[in-house]
């Protein structure tokens, strides 16, 4: 059983690439990174679809708009998962930004010292990313509270 | 001590257990060398300086990349050892892994001096004028011992095998940032593709799994925000200050060496 | 059999192999269009040469003090007046060029303030020449000429091509044979000339800072093919390898005033070498370790059951350490837990050169059993004796000889092409033929004996080990010579368990022992015969140089009952020999 799972994991590049299991910090936001990225290009996707009924008239819209109230609390749900992916995509795309196009958070090239700990994923960076997990998170939960208030259940 | 290894022979593969006496002083390669020579004659294995500045022996040790040579049974810190070829790269043999696309990536960015006055590598008298601080901007990225864990480790490289990857991209910034070196606009040509520079994603895990403290996520942030500068403020060069040459000092200021302190019989 | 038609062919990769093959195409740059074949055993950038720690010697600042003469007569008294003077004078003033030339090919030498490059003190100097790149100074050479020779076109690289023989007729140098190990397949390189840059061969002992690929081919590729090896006897032992398995902690540490501590904590090198303590040359002070060991002055370990010296770092201080020694402490954490800043560490001689090697002359051509040159064949590095080592090779000596012997062969090998416009050779195919089947009939097909080859190469290691090592006696090396004898007899019994052809490496250790065994004869035999103690030759029962007899060049040739010895002049040209007292 466990070699049959592990003959799997080895065949896939995409499961490996999502794997961060072992690895740093930074590979599992790029894991989250990757994953709430593809949540929102199908959301966008599905967006513009909708968006799309705009133009077909007003009764076509009204069929979609009951088409989604009649998903219920999914369609929360649905909302709340767009909107987590969103924020955290957001808060860890200016991480990046930052990251990237700016060079900040990483550290000066230094002469490595044994054991060596890249500057680039030193405390600066931690810092940089639990700030974003806690501001996320907050704001998550208050998105969820206003979505279930607008829902009618608080 | 249990020892699940990841076996091939150019048309199966299978996991192979063997059992073996080990000292937690030992590393993984002196386990792996007793497998060879006391049990598995067949197994297949790269090794050679055995002090980890050759970078032959890079496996997946447990899960993660390292070289088998600098990991002691005692930081793994686990009963069992499981030892699979490095991720990312054809499997050959056993933990034998084919590095030629590696080595071409690296080659691709042109890895090496450029000036532009060739003259100046080839026949100069003197060396180049670069200060203790100058040579801190580069010296880290020159670490690179070439054993490849880094585009093992890299998420981006399981999915791209294409990108150039991080060993390759941290050597490309390891020229660029030196002063000696003038070749910034050639290698920014290579470097600024959908494939270079642009498929890194920041996981980290190429500077996570480095045995040498080289940082190459560092080195291609570094890079990136170098081709931003060239691509949008247009800036021709990088942002380092090219090297002159020292000049030869002139003789009549030379001091007169102290005679010798031994007697010469016979000779010249 | 596949024949490939090359140039030139280079076999091996490290320091000398790579700037041979950078300074033929150099020489070149698309005039003849000559085509290189690099052939390595390893990858490229795998050899032993990145190991290479403390430094490299030149003098680059005269008008500071150093001179040429003053590096010549370094090298000459360090050699225990073994060395061909006429060599040495010729390479302390390429060197010079060398370093600089690196320089401008990347290598990240320690500056100084003002930008120029510093230099520190190593074993046996009388100034402070040897230049440095931390302490990994062979490994950021060989990244530059590595990434220079990627610069140029005309060249392939043969990586994990393990070479069998060379195949010469008449005098003649007509190629290499080799298995390619990542199919299996048997492989011609014909060349019209050719390189050896092999390397030493550590592996005869079991604790040695050499690489488990420093299996001395070269030496046993040139030997059967009846080139005679020159001063094999003398085998340099590092003072300071770490303990158990012979880690090589650099010279350069004792070069920023590390100490050599005995059990009673006493800096025992007062009483060997006065003046220079610490820094005097690798063979003293081997010496002077294995005598405080063999007086019970030695500290006892536990775990690896060997006795062992201290050598403390402590008070260099942390900032000194990091800034010029970062890697010896990393090995130390890492190898033993122990942080060199704050504890000593634990170390005892280990192999680490071998100042003998195939018989060339000045310019790196490979010389014959008449003393003549073969047509088309050379050797550069540490395969080679020149001899500019002499008896014992100074620190910091090593990796410019194979760039100043790089520099010259890849000249010489140029020149000679440029001149001669030799024409492909055609050698009569039995030869291939018989070694093909010698490799793959004989050996790997071999279905009948049961002898193991790690087995033998066990007992190989413990015996030159236990009669072989820094001090030597008459009736240990007689030991040694029965034993080895034994093992060769056993050797043609030995049968491969693996017999695929992919990535066959008891295919290769197997033909690695049968060189190794043929060294290892020579270098016993040839310890036997020298009945004088001279640099890294010591003998117990005969502890005085012996000028009137010995100061000569030994020289083996393969013959049908083991190897045949001859003797020939050191070349004196500027320096009689003297006392050598440090």
């Amino acid at each position: 059983m466990e070699k049959e799972k592990e003959e799997k994991r080895y065949k896939s590049g995409l499961l490996r690439s999502l794997r961060p299991y072992k690895f740093n910090l930074e590979r599992y936001t790029y894991t989250l990174h990757r994953i709430t990225g593809v949540i929102l290009i199908l959301y966008l996707i599905a967006h513009v679809f909708e968006i799309y009924h705009l133009a077909l008239g007003p009764v076509a819209w009204q069929q979609t708009m009951a088409l989604l109230s009649s998903l219920g609390i999914w369609e929360k749900i649905g909302l709340w998962i767009i909107a987590g992916s969103a924020l955290y995509h957001g808060a860890n795309g200016l991480r990046l930004i930052l990251n990237e196009a700016f060079g900040m958070l990483l550290g000066k090239p230094v002469l490595p010292e044994y054991p060596y700990t890249p500057t680039s994923l030193s405390r600066n960076q931690k810092i940089a990313i639990y700030t974003i997990v806690v501001i996320v998170v907050a704001l998550w939960i208050w998105a969820g509270i206003y979505l279930l208030w607008g829902l009618g259940i608080i | 001590m249990k020892v699940r290894i990841r076996r091939f022979d150019g048309q199966k593969a299978w996991w192979q257990d063997y059992e073996v006496d080990a000292k937690p002083s030992d590393t993984v390669l002196d386990i792996l060398n007793r497998i060879r020579e006391k049990h598995d004659h067949t197994l297949a294995f790269r090794q050679s300086c055995q002090m980890g500045s050759c970078g032959s022996c890079g496996m997946v040790i447990n899960g993660l990349p390292a070289l088998a040579c600098q990991t002691r049974i005692s930081e793994l810190k686990t009963e069992s050892i499981r030892l699979e070829p490095l991720y990312n790269y054809k499997v050959i043999k056993d933990l034998v892994v084919d590095l030629t696309d590696f080595v071409n990536k690296h080659r691709s960015v042109k890895p090496w001096m450029i000036r532009k006055n060739p003259q100046e590598l080839e026949e100069a008298p003197m060396e180049f004028k670069v200060t203790p601080d100058q040579n801190l901007t580069f010296v880290q990225f020159d670490y690179c011992i070439m054993c490849g864990l880094c585009l093992a480790a890299c998420p981006t490289v399981a999915i791209d095998p294409l990108f150039l990857g991080p060993q390759a991209l941290a050597q490309a910034y390891r020229y660029i940032a030196d002063p000696r070196d003038e070749g910034f606009e050639e290698r920014i040509e290579i470097l600024d593709d959908s494939h270079g520079v642009w498929r890194c994603h920041f996981a980290g895990a190429c500077s996570y799994v480095c045995p040498k403290g080289v940082d190459p996520a560092k080195a291609i942030q570094y890079l990136k925000k170098e081709v931003l500068k060239y691509r949008l403020l247009h800036k021709k060069k990088a942002s380092v200050k090219p090297a002159e040459l020292i000049q030869k000092p002139p003789p009549a200021n030379a001091p007169k060496p102290p005679p010798f302190d031994f007697k010469i019989e016979g000779g010249e | 059999m596949e024949t490939l038609d090359y140039d030139v062919a280079i076999v091996g990769t490290g320091l000398a192999g790579l700037r041979t093959a950078i300074e033929v195409l150099r020489r070149d740059k698309g005039r003849l269009g000559l085509r290189v074949a690099v052939i390595s055993k390893l990858y490229l950038m795998r050899s032993h040469s990145v190991s290479a720690e403390g430094g490299t010697s030149a003098v680059l600042y005269p008008e500071e003090g150093d001179s040429f003469e003053l590096m010549a007569w370094d090298t000459i008294k360090g050699s225990d007046f073994l060395a061909d003077q006429d060599a040495v004078w010729r390479f302390v003033h390429i060197a010079t060029q060398e370093i600089r030339l690196i320089e401008r090919w990347g290598v990240p030498w320690n500056r100084r303030a003002d930008g120029r490059i510093e230099q520190r003190w190593f074993g046996g100097l009388s100034f402070p020449r040897a230049t440095y790149a931390q302490d990994k100074t062979g490994f950021f050479e060989m990244r530059a000429l590595y990434d220079t020779l990627l610069k140029y076109e005309n060249w392939d690289r043969f990586d994990e091509n393990f070479v069998t023989s060379i195949v010469i007729e008449n005098n003649e140098f007509k190629g290499f044979t080799a298995i390619d190990l990542k199919t299996g397949n048997f492989r011609y390189f014909r060349a019209k000339a050719g390189v050896i840059a092999t390397g030493g061969a550590g592996q005869l002992y079991r604790i040695t800072s050499m690489a488990a690929s420093s299996t001395g081919d070269g030496y046993g590729l040139a030997y059967n093919a009846g080139l005679p090896l020159k001063d094999m006897e003398f085998v340099q032992f590092h003072p300071t390898g770490l303990v158990p398995r012979g880690i090589l902690i650099t010279e350069a540490a004792r070069g920023e005033g590390a100490y050599l501590i005995n059990k009673d904590g006493e800096r025992f090198m007062k009483k060997y070498a006065p003046s220079k303590m610490e820094l005097a040359p690798r063979d003293i002070v081997s010496r002077a370790i294995m005598k405080e060991i063999m007086e019970g002055r030695g500290i006892y370990d536990d775990n690896s059951g060997l006795y062992h010296v201290w050598l403390d770092m402590r008070h260099l201080g942390k900032e000194k350490i990091e800034e010029r020694l970062p890697f010896i402490r990393e090995i130390g954490l890492k190898y033993l837990g122990i942080d060199i800043v704050d504890q000593p560490l634990p170390i005892r001689p280990t192999v680490h050169y071998n100042m003998g090697g195939i018989h060339v002359d000045i310019d790196g051509k490979v010389l014959n059993a008449n003393g003549s040159p073969v047509k088309g064949l050379w050797a550069a590095g540490e395969a080679a004796c020149v001899s500019i080592h002499g008896s014992n090779r100074l620190g910091s000596n090593g990796t410019n000889e194979c760039l100043v012997y790089g520099y010259i062969v890849g000249n010489d090998v140029y020149n000679y092409i440029e001149k001669e416009r030799p024409a492909l050779p055609n050698p009569s195919q039995n030869i291939l033929l018989a070694e093909e089947d010698r490799i793959f009939g004989k050996i790997l097909g071999k279905e009948s004996g049961g002898e193991d080859v790690y087995q033998i190469k066990d007992e190989l290691k413990d015996t030159m080990e236990k009669y072989v090592h820094v001090y030597r006696t008459g009736s240990d090396l007689e030991k040694a010579v029965i034993k080895i004898k034994e093992l060769k007899e056993r050797y043609k019994y030995i049968k491969l368990s693996d017999k695929s052809r992919i990535f066959n490496y008891n295919l290769e250790h197997a033909l690695e022992l049968g060189f190794m065994l043929d060294i290892a004869e020579v270098i016993a035999r040839g310890a036997l015969l020298r009945t004088e103690s001279r640099g890294a030759h010591a003998r117990l029962d005969y502890p005085n140089r012996d000028d009137a007899n010995w100061l000569k060049h030994t020289i083996a040739l393969k013959g049908a009952e083991g190897p045949l010895f001859s003797y020939i002049p050191v070349k004196i040209t500027m320096w009689k020999p003297v006392a050598r007292v440090y």
